[in-house]
């Protein structure tokens, strides 16, 4: 249990000589990433800080590349900090050797020793420690209790299913009692099924383990399910700090806006109208008025009439009699809800439509209309894709 | 349905024919290899006198005798010879090894300026041939007073390019970065990880590396003939060529036979021993695991 502060953390990797060029030539014209190249080298992440409350519950969540990782592993003292500081329980550990920051780590492809059994695989920290023999075999019980992996103790990995091995990946960082306990996306390995119980199982975890939690991922369900805030990272930049539900209602940009959410939200081009203290969204020539909370925090921006990005969720938008026109493409049938994949305004956009109280399913080149609440329109700047609320 | 059963069955013909075929070649192979072991226990049965009336396939029976002959020959010492071998082989085999396994780990684990600077420098020695740097290296030797010293021939040995490549690129297949991390995370200072989590996960590249290496130096007759003219100091490859470059009236082929015999037997042991590590070692990184 501990307080981790990251204060305006950066890590660049250098690129020396001959590999500066090449790495220039691999890294631009492809455009894999854009992340900054500086004479320094490839700024892998910056301006990150984050205050991490006592037992929080942190998760890191971004696409390929964004740095997240690279942060994870700069808090367990396997990267190098090229600046800022990092406190833990308000020490500060730039320089601090892994083994001495009090951290676990789990990994993506669980990184267990292959060669040792599964109980020498969870006592080899205690054992490091030198503690009494009794001892390390009653925290590697207790920890294989809590996991539900007992009857495997005396297996090597290898006969280990990917659920078991990530338990025993698991196992080995609780059994240390860690004050923060870092997780490198360690359910990608597993497969849907298996990733969905996992999930399960580390919510369980962290009500009995009761530690601070940094955990990375690229699956934003995980982010939101997990988390009790969550980062999302883009470029090395953190995007938008919140708790999920915050993240998901209030967006702070486009990326996050497209990043969180599943089916990913549906973008327009729009125009934002003032008129009279009220504010509206037009588009496909229905005026929709934004719900009186909206208004207040534009009107406190003093935000004008533009054009803007407008964005709706598809679980937000509904069928109508009048209403924006649109034409169905494909309609995919999920048991309670229908997807629809729909052209409109020139775009693609996606709608879930409940089964509960539907007639009919719109057919393949069916002629529609939509429309949507106030209260759920997201409003995007053109030129910056900030949303214009905040 | 007629048509497709001579086609399955020409199809099951087909693939017989190529397995004879595979098989017959693998045979071959086989027997080509092993020929020349079974030649070596044959000429090892012979006299002199037999040996001089040239090439047979049948065991004669002079086996023992041959046997008796060698290890009482009074210019040489076998167990003598066998022993320092073995110390010098053993000797560089695990340290060959090990220290190759370090570097290896060093260029694989760690980012540092100029590694593959290193990596290029290390690998561009594996193009000179030791014959190159001999006389330099014995002279250097004189000066440093190490003639008729196991030092020589165990110490160098240690900086094998060869080994260290082979050692690099099996960790690039067995080896996750995150392993290693993860043992630091542990707690586990860099030594302890490569001693307890690294080296047992190249179990099977140290067997294959230890074999060659032991192999090669067992064999190695150029650099320790250069430095050790002490009787009690030389190895088997000297003794060997001590036999057969003997006088006229000492020459006894049989004996040179018995003796080489003798000499791989170690080699064919060790083998037997570690096989199964060996073809694991071999085949490691072809498929992913």
């Amino acid at each position: 249990m501990a307080t981790v502060e990251l204060k305006n953390i950066k890590k660049v990797y250098p690129v020396t000589g001959g590999e500066k060029k090449e790495k220039k030539k691999e890294m631009l014209p492809e455009k894999k990433t854009n992340l900054q190249i500086t004479e320094e080298g490839v700024v892998a992440v910056q301006e990150f800080s984050l205050d991490i409350a006592d037992k929080e519950f942190i998760v890191l969540v971004g696409p390929s590349g964004c740095g997240k990782s690279t942060t994870l592993r700069m808090v367990a003292g396997l990267e190098e900090i090229t600046g800022g500081e990092l406190y833990i329980d308000g020490k500060l550990v730039n320089h601090v050797a892994p083994k001495d920051r009090d951290i676990a780590m789990v990994f993506q492809n669980y990184a267990l020793y292959p060669h040792m059994t599964v109980f020498e695989n969870m006592a080899f920290s205690l054992r490091l420690k030198h503690l009494p023999k009794a001892e390390i075999e009653k925290k590697v019980q207790e920890a294989a209790e809590i996991l539900d992996i007992t009857e495997y103790l005396n297996r090597k990995p290898k006969a280990l299913s990917g659920g078991q091995r990530q338990r025993v990946a698991i196992g080995r960082a609780i059994v240390r009692a860690p004050k923060v306990m870092l997780m490198d996306e360690p359910l990608s390995n597993l497969d849907a099924k298996l990733r969905n119980e996992m999930r399960a199982e580390i919510i369980k975890l962290r009500k009995r383990i009761d530690t601070t939690f940094i955990y990375v991922t690229h699956d934003q369900t995980e982010a939101m399910t997990l988390g009790d805030r969550i980062v999302v990272m883009k470029d090395g930049f953190i995007q938008q700090i919140g708790t999920p539900q915050e993240v998901f209602n209030h967006p702070a940009n486009l990326f996050v806006a497209g990043f969180i959410g599943m089916p990913v939200m549906n973008f327009f081009d729009a125009r934002l109208t003032e008129d009279g203290g009220k504010y509206f969204v037009e588009l496909g020539g229905v005026k929709t008025e934004l719900s009186p909370e909206k208004e207040a925090r534009l009107k406190a921006k003093k935000v004008a009439s533009q054009d803007i990005t407008l964005g709706v969720r598809p679980e937000h938008v509904d069928l109508t009699e009048k209403g924006i026109a649109a034409v169905v493409d494909v309609s995919e049938m999920m048991g309670s809800s229908v997807h629809l994949h729909l052209t409109a305004q020139g775009r693609n956009m996606i709608m879930i439509v409940p089964t509960v109280g539907m007639k009919n399913i719109p057919a393949m080149g069916e002629a529609v209309c939509f429309g949507f609440n106030g209260s759920v329109a997201h409003v995007f700047s053109k030129e910056t894709g900030e949303n214009l609320e905040f | 349905m007629n048509r497709k059963l001579s086609d399955n069955t020409r199809g099951l013909i087909k693939l017989t024919v190529l397995r004879v075929i595979v098989y017959a070649i693998l045979i071959f192979l086989t027997a080509l290899c092993l020929f020349f072991f079974y030649l070596m226990i044959v000429n090892a049965s012979r006299s002199n006198a037999q040996l001089a009336t040239g090439f047979t396939l049948v065991p004669k029976e002079n086996f023992f005798k041959n046997l008796v002959n060698a290890w009482n020959d009074s210019s040489i010492n076998i167990p003598r010879g066998m022993l320092n071998s073995l110390i010098i082989a053993l000797a560089s085999a695990v340290l060959t090894t090990y220290f190759s396994a370090l570097t290896a780990y060093g260029i694989h684990a760690y980012e540092f300026k100029g590694k593959r600077m290193v990596f290029t420098f290390i690998i561009a020695v594996m193009m000179i041939p030791a014959q190159v740097s001999a006389l330099g290296f014995v002279q250097m030797m004189n000066k440093l007073h190490l003639t008729n010293s196991y030092i020589p021939l165990i110490i160098p040995s240690i900086a094998a390019p060869v080994v260290f490549f082979y050692m690099k690129q099996y960790m690039e297949s067995v080896l996750p970065l995150e392993v290693i991390d993860a043992a630091r995370v542990d707690g586990s200072g860099e030594f302890r990880t490569f001693n307890t989590i690294v080296l047992p996960m190249l179990k099977p590249a140290i067997a294959v590396q230890m074999i060659f290496s032991f192999v090669s130096s067992w064999n190695n007759y150029f650099v320790p003939a250069l430095l050790l003219d002490k009787a009690e100091m030389k190895t088997v490859p000297i003794m060997i060529a001590q036999l057969r470059s003997a006088d006229y009236s000492k020459f006894d082929m049989g004996k040179v036979y018995m003796f080489i015999l003798l000499a791989i037997l170690p080699v064919m042991i060790t083998y037997i021993f570690l096989s199964k590590s060996i073809i694991k070692g071999v085949t490691a990184g072809s498929v992913k695991g």
